[in-house]
């Protein structure tokens, strides 16, 4: 009984540990906001969030969006984050996956939507 | 610790069912929700059986408060899992190898462990103990876990979405 309390806790002051490490919106570093600019080249208008990808002077950006419930109620359709066409999205990297960002708005067609 | 997903858990994230609970507009909020929902039956029934257990409620019986309360702890376990499943296989290889969520498993596999093994000789505790008489301390330690390790579980739950 002991040892499984011990177990336990031990278990428990890693979740805390955790806690401390939580550093704002998900794994994304806010002080280091981006613009990622050109055409969308893949769009998933999928839970829990839409994700495009889209192809920057630098490289392919994966951009994630809303979920498809808000993106809708904002007014971003579907069709507003189509396959070819050009965005600019403003947000945050990741600081866990390579060329991830998570935006905190976008820009299509002169129409800017907030994701947050 | 694993460094890729397991290869079951990227077959079922591409599977004909994860696809349709990502392509649902409600499937994935909707589960969400009911995890929730699931989550204030099954932490409320075990905190009513875990404090009846560690000495609160003493006026009443213990197996009066602590057999009706398990049940309704099992059914809500048995929804969380269920929308657990459906949040779980919408991303299963990103999940998987969430830290956070690594302890959670973890921790929910203790917890069942530890309910398991202090249930199984509960009952007849239970049937021999009446009103205002405290139960054993092994009984009081392992309620007292349960309720440290669930509390646990549901800030890990929690903070998936974190990290």
């Amino acid at each position: 009984m002991l040892r499984k309390l011990t177990l336990g806790l031990l278990l428990m002051a890693g979740c805390a540990a955790a806690v401390l490490a939580h550093h704002g919106w998900g794994s994304y570093d806010a002080s280091k906001p981006i613009t990622v600019t050109g055409p969308i080249e893949t769009s998933k208008y999928e839970n829990p969030h839409a994700t495009i990808t889209v192809k920057a002077a630098d490289k392919v950006w994966t951009v994630t969006l809303a979920p498809v419930s808000r993106m809708q109620s904002r007014g971003a359709p579907p069709e507003l984050v189509a396959v070819g066409k050009t965005v600019a999205a403003y947000g945050y990297p990741s600081t866990v996956e390579k060329d991830e960002i998570r935006a905190e708005r976008i820009t299509v067609d002169g129409k800017t939507v907030e994701m947050r | 610790m694993l460094h890729e997903a397991p290869q079951v858990l990227i077959a079922l994230e591409q599977s004909g069912l994860a696809a349709a609970i990502r392509q649902s507009v409600w499937a994935y909020p909707a589960a969400n929700v009911g995890h929730i929902v699931a989550l204030t039956l099954f932490a409320g029934s075990v905190a009513i059986m875990d404090a009846r257990l560690l000495g609160a409620f003493a006026a009443a019986p213990p197996a009066d408060v602590v057999r009706p309360a398990r049940r309704a702890a099992m059914l809500g376990l048995l929804l969380m899992a269920v929308t657990g499943f459906v949040l779980f296989t919408a991303e299963a290889s990103h999940v998987a190898m969430n830290p956070v969520f690594q302890i959670k498993a973890a921790l929910i596999a203790l917890g069942l462990l530890n309910a398991l093994f202090a249930g199984r000789a509960l009952d007849a505790v239970l049937a021999d103990t009446p009103a205002r008489v405290p139960l054993p301390t092994r009984v009081r330690l392992s309620a007292l876990l349960s309720l440290m390790i669930w509390i646990s579980v549901a800030a890990c739950g929690r903070l998936i979405a974190y990290f």
